[in-house]
């Protein structure tokens, strides 16, 4: 609905005598509409200040490339995790998914310790892997009743002990080399990593904003109680939203561990916080109902060419963090939309 | 009263029972170290496992998983369980948890080697039942190689190079890069462009290394802090076209890094044999606690000290992979001391 008047305020605005003007009126209204104007603004001031500081080499084909590809795998699993924050929870599960899944990756494909080789099946199990131990993370919440936070936590353990367990610790180098061209490749000078996490966020988005799944999931996030008398199936709807996180972070796993030529337990360490932080500096409200796909993608893409732009800049490492904190606090309050926020915690 | 009575009596004959089944029991081995998660840390399981096997005694295997309150939670319970009728050897997750694990071993009696990690003003010495500290010494480790990769620029001594340390603040990493920056200082001709904290991290170093080859093109090494910050370094050259030509060297000894060594991609690391850690570590407590090894007889450097690890590059590599990663060797644990190289301050 929304989306028609918007075709139809553009092409009065562009047919009529408003001309330039009212065309950037409307774009602004669809800015504003979309959600992401203050992301993309965060985005452009963070271009622009790294583009002066590194007298235009942030900008450079190669860099843009590099962030592309760097932010891509950062955003899948943003992308899953918001889902789960947008219901008003927290899914910690991330590290120990994807440490179980690496460690698949790595004894399933050719690889140097055993003879499996399963070839291109190899991503339906991973993302199978991930999404049962999505399943199985709802199912800790819905049927037990456990607070997200503590069930995703608990079995992001038992996961990461299930993976050290099998991968004895050790780290699996690929033979597989089949897979490379997804991680290291460019189509038009994209990064095919890059397209493929777009891929995603667009067909999630287009069900998040056109579908009654999406509607439901806005529903729940919003007011969990009042979707549940307006007939909502909120357990399965948070079954869905787990299940999917899951998917998400298998793949991711598969991607990572391509990437890196080899599998070990700890490849899934140190994902989750930046993934959270993606999640909320995207615009994704932590206490629910408010931030879509696209919201978690671009707050990965800001994250990464903030990390990006601080090496250009030969920031020193020692106030790196420092820095860090302080750009991502601003961007937050850039792109937090204050107008849905009831109340702040 | 009747209740309480027999309630007492109860605890008493269970008291009894667990006082005589320990005092019945053998002496178990403990070894207390990080995680499972990493081939490193495997090397002390492996190591311990066969000094296990070697004197017929129970071993138990603790990891801390980073988490200093479990590493000692886990200590106190293992004395507890054999009635302190254990020998211990621990790598504490922070340097700082070496007091209050020394505090613990004093109060039960129990005799014990610490590897790695103790704050530099507490003195082992201080304690009589800390039979001493050992730690691989770093610093001469990365002169090593340091050296082996100036070796390897197209004018050996004259170039370029970017370095990824490990996480701030922990000794061996300040050790390592004491020893880089002194081959810096020894070789005016090699100018270190930038340097990054991947925090032992393959995927940070990944990351980082990507970036930084955008910063600073022309780079003709890249040196380490450890072997998966190494491989890490290598994925991001092989994505650059650089794999190969630039080179890079790392330091811990993982299987991995001797085939990087041996495909050209890494020109040397250092072998820290885990194995010999954890069997002169619990050969030391054990002799202690049968009183074969009279620890306040000791004199200070003895109770402080480094020793090497094993220098690895092209011309070796083979070599030290069949020895330590393949097989574990024999040790000659008759002198405790047989590889002492200097004393710890």
């Amino acid at each position: 609905m929304s989306q028609t008047r918007e075709n139809v305020e553009t092409e009065q605005s562009t047919g009529g005598h408003g001309g330039l003007s009212a065309s950037l009126k409307a774009a602004g209204r669809w800015f504003r509409r979309a959600g992401v104007s203050g992301q993309l603004l965060t985005l452009l001031i963070v271009a622009a200040i790294f583009a002066v500081g590194t007298k235009g080499r942030f900008l450079s084909l190669v860099n843009l490339q590099v962030i592309l590809s760097l932010a891509a795998i950062p955003a899948i699993i943003a992308v899953g995790l918001h889902q789960v924050v947008v219901l008003g929870g927290i899914d910690l599960s991330v590290e120990g998914v994807v440490a179980l899944c690496v460690v698949f990756v790595g004894l399933l494909l050719r690889n140097k310790v055993n003879t499996n080789d399963v070839g291109f099946w190899i991503v339906p199990i991973v993302i199978g892997i991930g999404g049962i131990a999505g399943f199985v993370s709802g199912l800790f919440n819905t049927r037990l009743k456990i607070p997200s936070f503590i069930a995703t936590l608990g079995m992001s353990w038992i996961l990461w002990g299930l993976a050290v367990y099998i991968s004895r610790g050790q780290t699996v180098a690929l033979l597989d080399t089949r897979f490379e061209v997804i991680v290291t490749g460019n189509v038009f000078g994209i990064p095919i990593l890059a397209i493929i996490a777009l891929a995603i966020v667009v067909v999630l988005q287009f069900v998040q904003n056109g579908t009654r799944f999406g509607r439901y999931l806005y529903a729940i996030g919003g007011d969990e109680t009042l979707a549940r008398q307006a007939g909502v199936k909120v357990e399965r709807i948070k079954m869905i939203v787990f299940t999917l996180a899951g998917l998400f972070y298998g793949l991711s796993a598969f991607f990572l561990s391509t990437r890196l030529g080899g599998s070990q337990a700890i490849t899934g360490n140190n994902l989750l916080f930046p993934a959270v932080t993606a999640v909320a500096v995207g615009g994704v409200a932590l206490t629910g109902g408010i931030g879509g796909a696209k919201n978690a993608a671009l707050g990965a893409l800001i994250v990464t060419a903030l990390n990006d732009g601080l090496i250009l800049m030969h920031v020193n490492p020692y106030a790196q963090d420092a820095v860090n904190g302080a750009v991502l606090v601003a961007a937050v309050a850039l792109t937090i939309d204050r107008r849905k926020l009831g109340f702040i915690k | 009263m009747r209740k309480g009575l027999i309630t007492l009596t109860c605890l008493g004959v269970l008291l009894l029972v667990i006082t005589a089944g320990a005092f019945a029991a053998p002496t178990t081995l403990a070894i207390s170290i990080r995680t499972l998660s990493s081939p490193y840390q495997v090397m002390y399981k492996n190591g311990a496992e066969a000094y296990a096997k070697i004197v017929g005694l129970p071993l138990d295997v603790l990891t801390t998983e980073a988490n200093s309150e479990k590493g000692l939670t886990d200590i106190k319970a293992e004395i507890a369980r054999t009635g302190a009728n254990v020998a211990f050897y621990v790598d504490p997750n922070d340097a700082s948890d070496a007091v209050s694990i020394a505090k613990t071993m004093e109060a039960a009696g129990v005799y014990w080697v610490s590897w790695w990690s103790k704050p530099a003003d507490v003195k082992v010495w201080d304690y009589p039942h800390w039979i001493c500290h050992v730690t691989f010494d770093g610093f001469p480790a990365a002169v090593f190689t340091a050296t082996e990769l100036l070796k390897t620029f197209k004018t050996p001594g004259h170039g370029k190079i970017i370095a990824l340390q490990g996480r701030l603040g922990d000794t061996p990493n300040a050790e390592r890069w004491q020893g880089l920056q002194k081959v810096l200082a020894d070789n005016p001709g090699v100018q270190l462009l930038e340097w990054e904290s991947a925090e032992w991290d393959r995927t940070k170093a990944y990351n980082d290394t990507r970036a930084m080859l955008v910063a600073n093109p022309g780079v003709d090494g890249v040196w380490t802090a450890n072997d998966d910050m190494a491989l890490g370094a290598i994925q991001a050259l092989k994505e650059a076209g650089l794999a190969g030509k630039v080179k890079v060297v790392g330091c811990d000894g993982e299987p991995e890094m001797f085939d990087a060594i041996k495909a050209g991609f890494a020109a040397a690391t250092v072998l820290n044999d885990g194995n010999y850690q954890a069997e002169l570590g619990l050969a030391m407590s054990l002799a202690a606690k049968q009183g074969k090894l009279d620890v306040a007889s000791l004199p200070h450097k003895y109770r402080q000290f480094e020793i090497p690890a094993v220098n690895v590059n092209a011309a070796n590599a083979d070599q030290v992979k069949h020895d330590y990663i393949d097989n574990i060797p024999t040790y000659d644990l008759s002198n405790f001391f047989a590889r002492w190289s200097r004393a710890l301050e």
